[in-house]
């Protein structure tokens, strides 16, 4: 009986298979990229992005120019999207509208992931007490009508982006609150922290230095899907006509204005209303994708 | 089922509720009161005369007086005050009316929500990792990802104006209620728009647990004694299937309500969404106050409810 030859690829030539050395987020990269929705929602949002800078310096017509077309013109070259009830150029508003949701959208989460780490690690890590006085706190606004206290707390703090996103955040910040809570209660009973405890961390190095910088993997995705939620909140506070005061145009207000006009020009509702979709859309893949790549053991 | 622990932690909860709804009416109630300004802006009364109308409402009354006055008013009486705006106009018969009407829209939602969920969420379970499957799928990622105004606006030129000669004008915009309360046909976009939404969250988490549930043993056994499949997926699947759908039925019910707001106000529907958004805009301040203790109150037995119904689906859970 002859040798059985078989063929070895070269790279287990040396006996033992070693798997290259990765990081946890090398890994989680790995996994993210093979995810091809979510890939395609990060193209999508880095243009939209880009489209925001861009906007900052350069716009095609003044977004708040009268008269720029005729009063609800349709679709010509000069202005792919047409023009609005007052002859304003749509795609001008709509790439302020870019910014101003994504000022909202970004804004709004790191204010929530300001409160909402602190409180969380705060409850999670002292527990007793003081967790028991945050957590009522959590409960008694996870009763509230949240979109209605944004609304009347927008109205009391007065017009501005910078109070829409305090309203916002107001309402919104529990679910951080209680995600973090959750990892500081799992994570304060691990190894690595009763050493940490042992030679001598004071309590805001170990909140800040070890119990964080663990649970920065679902902190991420919970701010991944706030975001949508956040973009959401402030259209419908434009679209009632309690958002960013005239003339900046946000998407929901530009919805909001051309609903009245649907019959006859269907173009000043629909464009920013797709707009709109798609960037929650992209959002919501973008979380499923960065969720499945931090924790491939989650089941879906 | 209704043990003595569940009583009292239903009493304990509704403590909590009546807490919330105290706390958060009085935080509206003082910040809105320290708005510069006031219902009588729109009047354009100066001088003595607006002097005179402050004090007939109270309003010139240090904010502590007027917060107990207020309080001891809507707590004892029953009483929310008078609209500023519509003088002598009480306010507690015009929101309990309103309340009427948007329990109406918000329960037509809730079936489409859970009826449509649940259908969606079973059918792409049942057919798994079909063509079926994948497009229920996404239906559901997208509507997930639509404003209900959006949706609300695609029906409207739908159906209202692109398909104007079949549905015969019925849906044109605005749509006014000819009643206080709509009828089925007025009723369905502005229901479909709302329940939309949270009817894709219904039919992802459906799915998910049917998929889970379909793997078990007992519906292995179920099929192996020859039951018809549609026992065996309604009875064994779908009741079991439901457990994990409740839990997010409380924050449904807050999405529907507050969501409410913006269809009332895009169908102009005579209900509470409606009111809050134009006494907000009118400064009749009374009325929002009113409102909003309304909703809060609302939300927090809605969810009451929710939590006592998980003890009647799942007997394995006891407070």
């Amino acid at each position: 009986m002859g040798a059985v030859a078989v063929a070895v690829p070269e790279e287990f030539a040396g006996g033992t298979v070693v798997r290259e050395q990765v990081s946890l987020w090398r890994d989680s990269w790995r996994r993210f990229r093979r995810n091809r929705l979510a890939l395609a929602a990060s193209i999508y949002l880095t243009l939209l992005i880009g489209v925001a800078v861009v906007a900052i310096f350069w716009t095609p017509y003044s977004m708040s120019h009268l008269g720029v077309t005729d009063p609800y013109a349709g679709a010509t070259l000069a202005h792919p999207f047409g023009g609005d009830s007052l002859g304003r150029d749509i795609i001008s508003r709509l790439m302020i509208g870019a910014q101003v949701s994504l000022i909202v959208g970004l804004g709004t989460q790191v204010l929530v992931i300001a409160v909402g780490v602190v409180v969380g690690l705060v409850a999670g890590y002292f527990r007793g007490s003081i967790d028991g006085v945050i957590s009522l706190v959590i409960n008694i606004f996870y009763g509230v009508p949240d979109l209605l206290l944004a609304l009347i707390l927008y109205v009391i703090l007065g017009p501005g982006i910078g109070n829409i996103i305090i309203a916002i955040s107001a309402t919104r910040w529990m679910d951080m609150a209680r995600l973090v809570r959750g990892q500081a209660l799992s994570l304060r009973e691990r190894e690595f922290i009763e050493a940490a405890k042992a030679s001598g961390a004071r309590p805001h190095r170990i909140l800040f230095g070890h119990i964080f910088p663990n649970s920065l993997g679902p902190i991420i995705v919970q701010a991944t899907f706030g975001i949508p939620q956040a973009i959401l909140f402030e259209a419908f506070l434009s679209f009632l006509g309690l958002g960013v005061p005239p003339p900046t145009p946000s998407w929901g207000s530009m919805a909001g204005e051309g609903l009245k006009a649907i019959r006859f020009a269907p173009h000043i509702v629909i464009v920013p209303s797709i707009a709109l979709s798609v960037t929650l859309l992209a959002f919501n893949f973008l979380g499923d994708g960065l969720r499945d790549a931090f924790d491939p053991r989650q089941k879906r | 089922m209704l043990t003595r622990g569940t009583l009292v932690y239903v009493s304990q909860r509704l403590v909590l509720i009546a807490f919330t709804v105290v706390a958060v009416s009085s935080l509206v109630f003082v910040g809105i009161h320290r708005l510069p300004g006031n219902a009588f802006v729109s009047e354009r009364v100066k001088g003595a005369k607006l002097e005179l109308l402050l004090h007939e409402y109270g309003l010139d009354r240090p904010l502590l007086v007027q917060y107990q006055e207020y309080a001891t008013n809507a707590l004892f009486h029953a009483d929310l005050g008078e609209s500023f705006v519509n003088r002598g106009l009480k306010i507690t018969p015009l929101v309990l009316r309103e309340l009427s009407v948007s329990a109406e829209v918000g329960g037509t939602a809730l079936i489409v929500t859970i009826g449509l969920g649940m259908l969606l969420g079973v059918v792409a379970a049942v057919r798994q990792n079909t063509w079926v499957d994948y497009l229920l799928t996404s239906i559901s990622v997208v509507g997930y990802s639509m404003p209900s105004f959006v949706t609300a606006t695609f029906l409207l030129l739908v159906f209202g104006i692109w398909l104007a000669n079949v549905t015969g004008g019925a849906l044109e915009y605005p749509i006014g209620w000819t009643g206080t309360y709509g009828t089925l046909a007025e009723l369905s976009v502005p229901a479909f728009a709302l329940g939309f939404p949270f009817a894709s969250i219904v039919a992802r988490l459906t799915r998910a647990s049917m998929l889970e549930v379909l793997r078990q043993d007992y519906v292995r056994t179920a099929r192996a004694k020859g039951l018809r499949e549609r026992v065996v997926i309604i009875r064994h699947g779908l009741r079991n299937a439901l457990i994990p759908v409740t839990t997010i039925l409380g924050p449904l019910v807050i999405g529907i309500v507050t969501g409410s707001v913006v269809i009332e106000t895009i169908f102009a529907i005579p209900g509470l969404g409606k009111e809050f958004v134009e006494s907000i805009l009118r400064h009749d301040y009374n009325i929002v106050i009113g409102v909003f203790t309304m909703y809060a109150a609302m939300v927090g037995l809605a969810n009451l409810a929710v939590d006592v119904a998980y003890t009647v689906i799942d007997p394995r859970i006891r407070y």
